[in-house]
C-alpha cells in the first residue's frame, strides 16, 4: 500500500516532528514494514507492507489511527458535515446479507470545474492517474485517504430501482475495464431493473459509468461482506483497490461519512447540487464483546502488565469497555474485524508497548526429550557416509516429465494416480516414481559442463500409487539413488585412468553399496544398472546407477557399542589358488560351491574365499581366463598345521575341477 | 723399454686406450673393451702372448717385461673404470628406489552433503540441546492438515489452485505448502499423551511445494524447518529466549534477534523475527539493505484454534511455533545469487557449498 507522508501528516499532525526514517522504524515496530521509499516526485511516498488481517490500515486515515494509538496522539478532525438524509429518491433493495448497508445520494453536477491540482498530484502518488472527472477522482481520493471505497454511477443511465442481489448464473456484465464477465450465483452485484450494473465491491459497470457528459450522479458508499468480495475478485481475477479494501474488511461505520465527504467534494469541485441522500439498511451489529483476561495477557507477555496500562492501550485503539459482573468485556471498534479473542487483545497490548519490551527466557524442560527418529538418523548417516566416500548429494524437484519416466516404468495407468491436476507445466506434472531419471540428467549435465568424473547421490521420497488404499492412496517411499559416471583416476602418477562406464566399473558402485550395508539380495535384484544419457548431443553410456529403498538398508544399531565378539589370536593362513576357468564361468556358483565344500571340512577355521585377480590374455588357452582365488584360514583355538590346510586346499581344488576349472600351471 | 720392441698396431692400441676407456659410458661397453684388450682370445694381450711365445730366448725377457707392464696398466685401468661404472649403476638403482614426495599424491575423492541438508542438520543440532527431536510428515497432504487444522480460512487465497498443487485423481490431496501440517499431525498424535510427556517440542524439517515459476528467487519446491513447543504458561518471552539462543548457536555470540508484529493464521500473537545481519554484524551491507537486520523467520504463540483442533485444552496448554525457509537462510548466509543453483546440482557448486560434516 502506498502512503504519502504529507497526507499521513494531515491525518495525524503530531507526525510532523518525526523524520521519514524514524517513521519507517515506527511502522515496522507496529507490524507494517516499509518496503520502499520513493522520493522521486517531490513527495515522500512509502510502500507499506500490511498483513492480510488488517483491512483497517489500508488508508492514510487508518494507518494514522494506528500510529496515533501507538504514540498516544490525536487524529485530526475530519472536515465533514453530516448530511441530512431524506426519503429515498429511488428504491434501493438489499436482497443479500452480504450487503447490510448502502448509503447513497443523487447530485446534479454543475459546470464541470475539474479536480483540484493537489488532488491530481496526490492520486498520481497513489499510482492512480486522475481522470479529471470529479466524481471519479473524488471517489478515488477518499478511498486512499479514508479506506472506504465508493462509486459514482451516471444516474441518468439507471433504469428503475437499485437492487443489491446475487447474480444469476450466467448473467453478463461489462465491467469498467471493458471486459465482459460471466457471473455465477455467488457473485454479488448492484443491479437496476435492466440487469447488473456493478460487481459489488469490486468494479463498476461500463454501461453506467460517469463520463464527461454525465449530468447527474448516484453515489454509492456501502459495506460488503469481505468473503464475498474476495471470492468474486478471485473468481474473475479482478483485483482492484476497492476489492482489496472490502476484501480485507472495510469499516461499516465509515460508509455514510464517506458519502458525505464525497458529496462535499463534488459540491466544491464541480458545483454539484445535492438532490437527495438516503441510506438503505443499517450498520451491521458489532462483533460480540471479548472477555478481558489479565492472566492470559501476562502469560503471553511474560511479565506483569498493570491492568490500567493494558486497558488504556486498548482504549487508545478505540476499544470500549463494558464492565459486567465478574468479567470485563472489551468491545472492538467497528474497523477492527481481526479482534475476536482474548489472545488478540494481548497481541494488541504487546504491539503498542513494543515487541522490543518482551523479556527473553528459555522455557523449562517439562518432560524428557525424545530421541531423534531412526529414519532421520539413517538418512543423515547415509548422506554423511556417501559424502566421505566421494559422492555429492543432489536435491531435485519431486515432479518429473511423465513421458521420460516411462522408460523402465511402463505402467502408464499407474502414473495417472500420481499426476498433478495443476502442474507448473507438463514437464513437472508427475510425482516421480524413481530418482534415477533426475540423477541421470544431473550426471549428464555435469559431464556436459566438463566434469571428468561424476559421483552423485540423492535421498528423497519416491511416490507409489496404491489406489486401493483409501487412507494412503499415494505412498511415499524414502529412496537412495547413486550414480557414478565419467572416468576415474588419471589425476596423479599412481592412479591410472579407468572409464567408469566400462563393464568392470559397475564393481566400483557395488563396492559403495556394500560399504553402506545394502544387502546383497537388494543389489542382485536391481535391474537398471547402466547409466545412459545424452552428453554433448550424443547418447552415451555414462556409467552406473542404482536405487534402493531406505527400508532395505539396516537401521543404525541400537547399542552405542556393539556386543563383544571374540576374535582368534592364532595365526591366520592365506593360500592362493590360481585357476584356469572357462570365460563364461560365473564367479558366484564357483565360489559358493568351493566355500560350501571347504566349510564342511575346515568348519570354524575357514574364514574367507575371494578372487583377488582376474587375468585374461591371448597367452592363455583359448576360451579360458585365470582367476587367482585367495583362501584364508584361522582357527579360533589353535594353530593350524600345514597338512590340514593342504587338505582343505585340495578339496577346494577338487570342487573347482568338478566345475570345469583346472589348476593353472 | 724401446718402443720398437712392440708391433705398430699394439702401439696404436695402447695410444688409443685412454680415449676408448673414457668413451665407455656403461658396463656393457666396458666389457667389450675389456674383451678387445685383455680377453682370453683374439685380444691385444692374447696376441702379445703369442708374440712372446715366438720370441727368441734373449728377447723373451725384455719383451716379457714390456708386455707385463702394458697388460697390468690395461687391467688396472679397466678395473678402475669398472668400479666407477658399477658405483654409478648402484647410484642409479638407489634413485630408482626413491619416490619424490612432491609428486601429486592420489587424493581420496571428496564428496559433499547438499548445502540445504547440511543446514537442516545444523538446525537440528542447534535445537537438540533444548530437547527438540525431529518429526516428519508426508509431502502429499490433505487439505485438513495443510489448511483446516492451521486455522486457515476456507476462502484463503493460498488454498487456490494458483498457489497450491492438487492431484488429478484425489481432489482432497495436495502437495503441502509448508511444514506446518507436521504440527497438526504431531499434535493430533501426541495430544492423548501430552500430560505424561510433559508437553511437546519438536523440529519439523522438510520439502514443501508452492506454485511459483522457477526464477532466481522462486522455486516450486523448497525446504522449511518448523519448530514447535507446547507446555504450561508459554509466552512470547519463551519464544524470544529460544530463538535468541538458536540464532547465537547458528551465527555466533554476537547474533541478536528482533521481533516485529506480523500475522499468520495459526499463531496469535504473531511476529516476524529479524536477526542482526550475520554478514556485516549490523553496520549495514548489501544483504541487509543497510538496515543491519535480516528477516529470518515467522513465529508466534500457537493459536488456541490449532490446539483445539488437536483436542488440546488451550486453558491448560500453550505453546509457540516458528518456521523458516532453509533456502532463504542458505542464500543469505552464502550470498548465493541464484536459488536455482541449489537444484541444478553442479558438482562444483555442491563441493564448494556443501562439503563434509
Amino acid at each position: 500500500m502506498l502512503i504519502e507522508i504529507k497526507a499521513l501528516r494531515q491525518e495525524l499532525p503530531g507526525l510532523c516532528d518525526i523524520e521519514p526514517l524514524a517513521l519507517c522504524e515506527l511502522l515496522a515496530s507496529l507490524g507494517f514494514p516499509v518496503d520502499a521509499v520513493d522520493t522521486s516526485n517531490g513527495a515522500t511516498v512509502f510502500e507499506v507492507d500490511v498483513t492480510a488481517n488488517r483491512g483497517d490500515v489500508l488508508s492514510h486515515r487508518g494507518l494514522a489511527r494506528d500510529l496515533a494509538a501507538k504514540l498516544d496522539m490525536e487524529l485530526s478532525t475530519l472536515p465533514v458535515t453530516t448530511l441530512r438524509e431524506g426519503a429515498a429518491l429511488l428504491p434501493v433493495r438489499l436482497e443479500s446479507e452480504a450487503c447490510p448497508l448502502y448509503a447513497t445520494a443523487i447530485l446534479e453536477l454543475g459546470k464541470a470545474q475539474g479536480t483540484p491540482s493537489e488532488v491530481q498530484v496526490f492520486l498520481g502518488h497513489m499510482g492512480a492517474s486522475a481522470k479529471n472527472l470529479p466524481p471519479v477522482d473524488a471517489s478515488n481520493e477518499i478511498l486512499h485517504r479514508l479506506g472506504q471505497p465508493t462509486h459514482a454511477f451516471d444516474a441518468d443511465t439507471l433504469q428503475g430501482a437499485l437492487i443489491v442481489r446475487w447474480a444469476r448464473e450466467g448473467e453478463k456484465i461489462v465491467t469498467l475495464d471493458g471486459v465482459e464477465r460471466t457471473l455465477t450465483h455467488q457473485d454479488l452485484v448492484i443491479a437496476d431493473e435492466a440487469g447488473a450494473i456493478a460487481l459489488a465491491g469490486v468494479m463498476g459497470g461500463d454501461s453506467t459509468k460517469v463520463t464527461a457528459a454525465t449530468q447527474r450522479v448516484l453515489l454509492e458508499s456501502a459495506f460488503f461482506d469481505p468473503r464475498t468480495v474476495r471470492a468474486t475478485a478471485h473468481r474473475h481475477n479482478l483485483h482492484t483497490d476497492a476489492s482489496y479494501r472490502f476484501g480485507r474488511g472495510a469499516d461499516p461505520a465509515m460508509a455514510q461519512m464517506a458519502r458525505d465527504l464525497l458529496v462535499q467534494r463534488l459540491e466544491a469541485w464541480a458545483g454539484a447540487k445535492l438532490v437527495g441522500a438516503w441510506t438503505a439498511g443499517a450498520v451491521p451489529p458489532t462483533a460480540p464483546p471479548i472477555p478481558y483476561n489479565q492472566t492470559l495477557l501476562e502469560r503471553v507477555a511474560g511479565e506483569p502488565i498493570p491492568r490500567l496500562e493494558a486497558l488504556a492501550l486498548l482504549k487508545r485503539l478505540g476499544c470500549q469497555m463494558a464492565p459486567e459482573p465478574g468479567c470485563l468485556q472489551v468491545v472492538a471498534p467497528s474497523w477492527r474485524h481481526d479482534l475476536s479473542i482474548a489472545d488478540d487483545l494481548a497481541e494488541e497490548i504487546l504491539r503498542l508497548r513494543g515487541y522490543a519490551k518482551i523479556p527473553s527466557a528459555l522455557p523449562p524442560l517439562e518432560g524428557a526429550p525424545e530421541p531423534l527418529s531412526k529414519d532421520y538418523l539413517k538418512r543423515r548417516q547415509l548422506a554423511s557416509k556417501l559424502a566421505h566416500l566421494g559422492f555429492c548429494q543432489t536435491v531435485t524437484y519431486g515432479f518429473v516429465d511423465p513421458l521420460e519416466s516411462q522408460e523402465g516404468n511402463p505402467q502408464v495407468d499407474e502414473q495417472a494416480w500420481r499426476t498433478l491436476k495443476n502442474p507448473l507445466g507438463e514437464e513437472y506434472s508427475l510425482m516421480r516414481g524413481t530418482l534415477l531419471r533426475d540423477l541421470r540428467d544431473t550426471a549428464a549435465l555435469n559431464l556436459d559442463r566438463g566434469a571428468r568424473e561424476v559421483r552423485l547421490f540423492e535421498i528423497a521420497p519416491v511416490f507409489v500409487a496404491q489406489p486401493q488404499d483409501a487412507t494412503t492412496p499415494i505412498r511415499e517411499c524414502w529412496t537412495l539413488a547413486l550414480a557414478w559416471a565419467g572416468e576415474t583416476g588419471g589425476e596423479d602418477p599412481l592412479t591410472p585412468v579407468r572409464k567408469v562406464s566400462a563393464l568392470a566399473g559397475k564393481s566400483h558402485l557395488i563396492g559403495v553399496l556394500k560399504a553402506l550395508d545394502v544387502p546383497d539380495a537388494a543389489i542382485r535384484a536391481f535391474e537398471r544398472w547402466p547409466l545412459a544419457g545424452v552428453v554433448g548431443g550424443a547418447k552415451n553410456q555414462l556409467g552406473w546407477q542404482f536405487e534402493v529403498s531406505l527400508e532395505a538398508i539396516p537401521d543404525a544399531a541400537d547399542r552405542v557399542i556393539p556386543a563383544f565378539k571374540a576374535f582368534s589370536r592364532f595365526p591366520s593362513v592365506e593360500r592362493d589358488l590360481s585357476l584356469l576357468v572357462k570365460l563364461d564361468q560365473g564367479y558366484r556358483p564357483l565360489a559358493d560351491a568351493m566355500t560350501a565344500k571347504v566349510r564342511t571340512s575346515a568348519r570354524e577355521a575357514f574364514q574367507e574365499l575371494r578372487c583377488v585377480d582376474v587375468f585374461r590374455h591371448k597367452s592363455l588357452p583359448e576360451g579360458r581366463q585365470a582367476w587367482l582365488l585367495r583362501l584364508r584360514f584361522q582357527h579360533p583355538a589353535r594353530t593350524l598345521t600345514s597338512e590340514e590346510v593342504d587338505g582343505w586346499m585340495a578339496s577346494a581344488l577338487d570342487v573347482a575341477r568338478s566345475l570345469g576349472a583346472e589348476l593353472r600351471g | 723399454m724401446e718402443p720398437s720392441l712392440l708391433p705398430i698396431d699394439i702401439l696404436d692400441a695402447q695410444q688409443g686406450f685412454p680415449e676408448a676407456l673414457a668413451a665407455c659410458k656403461d658396463l656393457d661397453g666396458l666389457m667389450r673393451l675389456k674383451g678387445v684388450y685383455i680377453g682370453r682370445e683374439g685380444s691385444h694381450s692374447a696376441r702379445l702372448m703369442e708374440l712372446l711365445k715366438a720370441a727368441s730366448k734373449e728377447r723373451k725377457r725384455e719383451l716379457g717385461g714390456a708386455i707385463n707392464v702394458l697388460k697390468n696398466a690395461w687391467e688396472e685401468a679397466l678395473k678402475a673404470r669398472q668400479s666407477e661404472l658399477e658405483a654409478a649403476r648402484r647410484q642409479l638403482a638407489t634413485f630408482g628406489n626413491t619416490w619424490d614426495p612432491d609428486l601429486p599424491p592420489p587424493i581420496p575423492a571428496r564428496g559433499a552433503m547438499h548445502p540445504l541438508n547440511q543446514l537442516i542438520d545444523r538446525l537440528v543440532d542447534v535445537f537438540r540441546p533444548l530437547g527438540y527431536h525431529v518429526e516428519e510428515g508426508p509431502e502429499i497432504e490433505t487439505e485438513a492438515h495443510n489448511f483446516d487444522g492451521l486455522n486457515i480460512p476456507a476462502d484463503h487465497p493460498a488454498r487456490g489452485s494458483a498457489d497450491t498443487f492438487y492431484f488429478e485423481k484425489y481432489p482432497e490431496l495436495l502437495l503441502r505448502t509448508h511444514t506446518s501440517p507436521v504440527q497438526v499431525r504431531t499434535l493430533l498424535r501426541l495430544a492423548p499423551h501430552i500430560q505424561e510427556k510433559g508437553g511437546i517440542r519438536f523440529l519439523a524439517p522438510g520439502r514443501v511445494y508452492r506454485k511459483d515459476e522457477i526464477d532466481p528467487t522462486h522455486s516450486p519446491m523448497f525446504h522449511q524447518v518448523e519448530g514447535m513447543l507446547v507446555g504450561h504458561d508459554i509466552g512470547m518471552h519463551h519464544l524470544k529466549g529460544t530463538l535468541a539462543y538458536a540464532m547465537k548457536a547458528l551465527f555466533g555470540p554476537a547474533a541478536e534477534v528482533r521481533f516485529r508484529p506480523s500475522y499468520f493464521p495459526f499463531v496469535e500473537p504473531g511476529c516476524e523475527v529479524d536477526v542482526r545481519c550475520p554478514l556485516c554484524g549490523g553496520s549495514g551491507c548489501r544483504v541487509c539493505k543497510q538496515s543491519g537486520w535480516v528477516e529470518l523467520l515467522g513465529a508466534g504463540l500457537v493459536h488456541p484454534n490449532v490446539l483445539a483442533y488437536a483436542g488440546i485444552d488451550s486453558n491448560i496448554w500453550s505453546g509457540f511455533a516458528f518456521g523458516m525457509g532453509v533456502e532463504r537462510i542458505a542464500m543469505m548466509v552464502s550470498q548465493t545469487p541464484d536459488l536455482r543453483l541449489f537444484f541444478e546440482n553442479d558438482q562444483r557448486f555442491l563441493k564448494t557449498m556443501g562439503g563434509l560434516d
